[in-house]
């Protein structure tokens, strides 16, 4: 047993997630990303039980644990109560702890989780903004929505969901910054901001400096495909 | 023997949901869902006005009620200690500023994050004792934690508000679904998660089924029915994992397809499935030349639809990717014919 083990140990998401696997392969058979990627829940429990740092340690560089898509069939279906969604979860902000997460491209995709989601929830209090869903990194929503981007404060009115109101309750409002420095010194003190920080160092050793880092986010906001961006070869 | 199996799960599951004919049925606090808000604002303004005008209820929402922060707790930017504290600030301050005991949220991953917040306080005192003492340092709140279903320590989702007071809104119903093949698709984190705070259970859920029968709609079965549409959070987020997403919606629909070709209509309690299931029709449709044409709509347009809401200025549905209208002509709701599909959808 090592000590990237025991740490994961002390997560309450392990905790909870893990019991005792029997390894009968019915969280892989129902999981939807099982299906579509070199990925298996299966896999990850085996690894995980195996208390070996060495195993665990590849397994947190590798892309296989940003692959579960979170929608927990596999813990309704476990006949031994474990979750392994939630040792997901424990398992990324492991990787993520430890910078391992740089390592993969999936896990890279992380600077843009903390950027949008985390950051949005400090700023505004909400993890998406309506100006995220921009026509270009969705364009499967269609011509009718590129109107509605380009009006969408005329569109909110006319659906009478009003956006960006101050001092009222509804939509998408302003969020008075009493209650937002509230929100702010809550996800100081329980770890997310160092979780949130975890993610900015760690792409800047991989990517070798802060100005890489930038272009890594510009290249994925300009083309919404990271894969555009090359990894700096720093042999 | 097949119904019987569906009556058992369906006894096994049971919450009860105030409704607007109980004590305190009538004044709920609300939590609004950062994704509708941002993805599909119009289902959240038409469940508004459907709460308010026909069922009477009056809905009270704080400016300081935050995002519950699910979202990044599932993209990995929050612990769990962060999502305790947050969603005992959210419950002190509707409770304490607002005044409510009865509270639901508009997204299914908001009703399943403080469900599993609720469950560990009730199960291990010392988190609960954590969150306290946090919620205090933080932000000077008392914690509070809210008792929605049957007096136990419970929140609900707004579906489950629709569903208890179906025959209500059935009763006013302009439209019926008589003669209207559908089929239902619960979102993950309603279902899957605690299944016992899933009306009917992970496998058989009725929140949805039973509000399409009350409307007269004929339940169609098929294999995938239970299959995540792939939303997945970083998947759907992200362009270039996007096409986990249209995978999911594309076996899916495939599946319903082969047993229901004549089945257009699906009903979604989740923002993830409302918006996915129906915009990845359209890059299967470009990629694969395939289409399905179902109409994906959530629980509150299509009660807004029936009730005779207006479908584009109440109901939203200028920005779907499958046209509307030709559910609309089977059910026999009215539109503005002298007008093109996109004058419809674009007042300005």
């Amino acid at each position: 047993m090592g000590t990237l083990f025991n740490e994961l140990k002390q997560d309450i998401l392990y905790q909870h997630g893990m019991n005792a696997c029997l390894n009968c392969g019915v969280c892989t058979a129902v999981c939807p990303a099982a299906e579509f990627n070199d990925y298996s829940p299966r896999e990850i429990m085996n690894i995980v039980q195996s208390e070996d740092d060495e195993q665990i340690e590849d397994l947190l560089k590798s892309d296989k644990i940003w692959y579960c898509g979170q929608c927990f069939s596999c813990k309704t279906r476990c006949p031994r109560g474990n979750n392994t969604a939630s040792v997901v979860l424990a398992l990324r902000r492991l990787s993520i702890r430890h910078g391992y997460f740089a390592e993969s491209e999936k896990g890279r995709q992380q600077l843009f989780a903390k950027r949008v989601f985390g950051e949005n929830v400090l700023k505004r209090g909400y993890t998406l903004l309506a100006e995220n869903i921009t026509p270009a990194h969705f364009p499967e929503l269609g011509e009718n929505w590129e109107y509605y981007y380009e009006h969408r404060a005329e569109m909110r009115q006319w659906w009478d969901v009003p956006m960006d109101l101050e001092n009222s309750p509804g939509s998408h409002r302003m969020i008075p910054e009493k209650d937002l420095d509230e929100v702010r010194r809550i996800y100081q003190k329980t770890g997310a901001i160092a979780l949130m920080d975890a993610v900015e160092k760690g792409m800047e050793k991989k990517l070798g400096s802060k100005a890489e880092v930038e272009k890594y986010w510009q290249t994925w906001l300009e083309t919404g495909d990271s894969r555009n961006y090359e990894i700096p070869d720093r042999q | 023997m097949k119904l019987a199996g569906k009556n058992q799960a369906w006894e096994r599951h049971q919450k009860h949901i105030p409704t607007i004919d109980e004590e305190g049925g009538k004044l709920w606090g609300c939590f609004r869902s950062c994704f509708l808000q941002s993805a599909a604002p119009y289902t959240e303004g038409i469940g508004y006005k459907i709460l308010k005008n026909d069922l009477g209820m009056e809905l009270r929402e704080a400016p300081g009620h935050t995002s519950c922060g699910a979202i990044g707790y599932h993209g990995d930017v929050s612990n769990l200690e962060t999502q305790m504290v947050v969603a005992a600030r959210n419950f002190s301050v509707a409770h304490h500023e607002l005044g409510v005991d009865n509270l639901f949220s508009f997204c299914v991953t908001s009703f399943a994050n403080y469900t599993e917040m609720i469950k560990l306080w009730e199960e291990e005192p010392e988190w609960r004792e954590y969150t306290e003492k946090t919620l205090k340092e933080t932000t000077g709140r008392e914690f509070w934690i809210p008792h929605v279903s049957g007096g136990r320590p419970s929140v609900v989702h707004a579906s489950d508000v629709f569903f208890a007071n179906r025959e209500k809104l059935a009763a006013k119903a302009k439209y019926s679904l008589k003669g209207v093949k559908a089929v239902d698709h619960i979102g993950c984190h309603y279902g899957k998660i605690f299944p016992g705070e899933c009306l009917g259970g992970a496998e058989f859920p009725q929140v949805l089924v039973g509000l399409l029968e009350a409307f007269g709609a004929e339940i169609v079965d098929y294999p995938e029915r239970r299959h995540c549409c792939g939303m997945g959070f970083r998947q759907c987020a992200f362009p270039e994992n996007r096409d986990y997403t249209a995978s999911s919606v594309y076996k899916k629909l495939k599946s319903l397809k082969e047993a229901h070709p004549d089945c257009h209509l699906i009903l979604t309690n989740c923002p993830g499935c409302t918006v996915f299931l129906d915009a990845e029709q359209g890059t299967i449709k470009e990629v694969l030349e395939e289409e399905f044409n179902v109409s994906i709509l959530d629980y509150a347009q299509l009660t807004g639809l029936l009730l005779g809401y207006d479908p584009f200025k109440d109901c939203g549905l200028n920005a779907k990717v499958v046209p509307i209208e030709p559910l609309l002509d089977k059910i026999g709701i009215p539109y503005d014919k002298s007008k093109t599909a996109e004058e419809r959808r674009r007042p300005f």
